[in-house]
């Protein structure tokens, strides 16, 4: 009905400035980048409040005597040199951290076994799958009350496996023994990550080109040859990403160890994060606590960048891409 | 060839998977045993199966009251995480001053952990006065970059004519956004909704620092809570964990493709 000519409102819509230019807001370059701006906006909000801001305020209350009614007072090294040289129990946790850390390589070492037998052309591999990564989006802190019942000294089905077999004699109280409380949490924090390790070398094992291993077949490679020259080497990145994956499970292993330990016996449980939460949380002394932060941060990166080397520095290139 | 050795992978996938299974078995056997748990030796299957700690656990805790706390904070991540993730990754499809700052701004967040912030982040919210909220329990996580990522990589992959020609015809990009590329990618979203479903359902530390309320509690809380009260003295605690993780398994089931799909490709591409 309307004609066409007269019912364009771009132009309309654009109000000039009185030195005749087209005032930014109004322009439609303006416009989008007003827009662009706008939707990015909530996140880096939120990521600037709860990632980038922590981060700094971290370092800074680290160098600082403050507590929640105090006023802040510069405190220099003081809360570094507690830590390192006058602090016994955090050498203990550092040592207890690393181990957890470095126990990674296990845990991906048998997702890799999985990984394989689940990538092979067998019927009701999919259900395998499934089962092997169900324990992984589960709540934690309900895996932890299931494994410290496994782990119970008297009816628990672990010490019940192991006295039947005829291994032991009588029960071990696992959560409760300085030798056996760290790889207890240990061993059930891999049962929970397996199946995310799994699933990321499955996925790096997917993307092998399969003409690879016919050329090597009809070279004479044997198994064991073409596993070693040529699916290990393309695992790199896979196998590098397991690891960071690892290592952050460190930070995510507290919602296990604060239910089934505490972070005892004594400290023998403890890591960093369950440290840090409750020097800042139980004692309020949230300065000391931001101290150990930084020092967990650093070990965080130190062991990212050696894995990342030790990856042949090809995985920071997959994680750029992005 | 290959026919007749598949026996042996069958053997090793079943015992791995007997492993894996094994502890969810146990619980839900405890949780059904009746009366006395601590019966030597344990029976491997339920003797005379009974809901007993089930009504138990009803009774003994305000389970009701954490359900619809959990439930109320997982749904204020979902939505958030969709429509603020789904704004910044189309904010990223397009060209502007900044963008390859921005991109490295948010890799960068990537790298670091949100367990390591707690406590200026603890701060933070306390000077925003939302301590002891839904507010406060949900903001941390209503925005995750591995979706934005996601969606910037769906949103690439719809044909430009298309959204060239919404705007042609005069429709305004915040509405291009909302009516024609978001219904465009579905399986976005629905990652996004598992992923931030599964992640708030599951978060335990941010809760246990800034709430101190009881009738605030999520589900991890009052579990962890109830852990302290009884220690393992009482099947009802095993019921408890039933009754948690039942809602998120099947959930997880369900929407099992999305879920791995969304891990993965936050784990490959960053």
């Amino acid at each position: 009905m309307a004609a066409p000519t007269t019912s364009t409102p771009a132009p309309e819509r654009r109000r000039r400035s009185p030195s005749g230019k087209v005032s930014f807001l109004a322009s439609q370059r303006g416009r989008d980048l007003t827009l662009i701006w706008l939707f990015l906006l909530p996140s880096l909000a939120i990521f600037a409040l709860y990632r980038i801001i922590p981060m700094a305020w971290n370092v800074v209350l680290s160098f600082q005597f403050w507590s929640p009614y105090k006023p802040a007072e510069f405190a220099g090294l003081y809360h570094y040199e507690e830590m390192l040289f006058y602090d016994d129990a955090f050498w203990q946790i550092l040592w207890n951290t690393i181990l957890f850390m470095i126990s990674a390589p296990v845990g991906i070492a048998l997702a890799l076994g999985v990984a394989l037998l689940v990538n092979t052309q067998i019927r009701g591999r999919n259900v395998y799958r499934t089962i092997v990564f169900m324990s992984y989006p589960v709540m934690t802190v309900a895996v932890g009350i299931i494994w410290q019942w496994l782990y119970n000294e008297k009816v628990g089905l672990i010490n019940f496996l192991l006295i039947s077999a005829g291994i032991i004699d009588r029960g071990i109280p696992f959560l409760q023994n300085f030798d056996f409380a760290l790889p207890a949490v240990i061993i059930a924090s891999i049962w929970q990550v397996i199946g995310f390790y799994m699933i990321i070398l499955l996925t790096g094992l997917q993307s092998i080109p399969p003409n690879l291993y016919e050329a090597a077949a009809i070279d004479g490679a044997s198994p064991a040859q073409s596993f070693r020259r040529i699916t290990l080497p393309l695992l790199r990145p896979s196998i590098f990403l397991c690891f960071v994956v690892g290592i952050i499970n460190s930070f995510t292993a507290f919602d296990l160890i604060f239910v089934m330990t505490g972070g005892g016996p004594g400290h023998a449980t403890d890591l960093l994060i369950t440290y840090i939460y409750s020097t800042a949380f139980t004692l309020s002394k949230f300065d000391y606590a931001a101290a150990m932060t930084v020092a967990n941060f650093l070990l965080f990166v130190l062991l990212a960048f050696i894995a990342n080397r030790l990856a042949g520095g090809e995985a920071g290139a997959v994680r750029r891409e992005a | 060839m290959t026919r007749t050795r598949h026996w042996p992978i069958h053997l090793a996938l079943g015992l791995v998977s007997a492993i894996m299974l094994l502890p969810f078995y146990w619980v839900l056997k405890t949780s059904l045993t009746g009366e006395n748990i601590f019966v030597y030796p344990p029976a491997l299957l339920p003797t005379d199966p009974h809901p007993f700690f089930y009504v138990d656990v009803w009774y003994a805790i305000p389970f009701f009251r954490y359900l619809v706390n959990s439930v109320v904070v997982s749904a204020l991540v979902v939505v958030a995480n969709v429509f603020l993730n789904a704004m910044a990754g189309y904010a990223l499809t397009r060209d502007f001053p900044g963008k390859a700052a921005t991109i490295m701004l948010f890799l960068s967040c990537m790298m670091i952990p949100f367990q390591v912030t707690i406590i200026p982040a603890y701060l933070i919210t306390a000077q925003m006065g939302l301590l002891n909220s839904y507010f406060g329990m949900a903001l941390p996580l209503m925005s995750t970059i591995v979706c934005i990522f996601i969606f910037k990589a769906s949103f690439e992959a719809i044909p430009k004519s298309l959204i060239e020609a919404a705007r042609i015809d005069g429709v305004p990009d915040w509405m291009i956004v909302f009516r024609i590329v978001m219904p465009l990618t579905k399986p976005a979203i629905a990652t996004n909704v598992i992923l931030a479903f599964i992640w708030s359902w599951n978060s335990f530390l941010w809760p246990l620092v800034i709430v101190r309320d009881v009738e605030m509690q999520t589900l991890p809380l009052g579990l962890s809570r109830f852990l302290s009260v009884v220690e393992d003295t009482t099947g009802a605690l095993y019921a408890f964990c039933v009754m948690v993780l039942v809602p998120g398994l099947v959930i997880f089931l369900l929407a099992q493709k999305e879920f791995i799909t969304g891990l993965t490709s936050g784990a490959t591409k960053g």
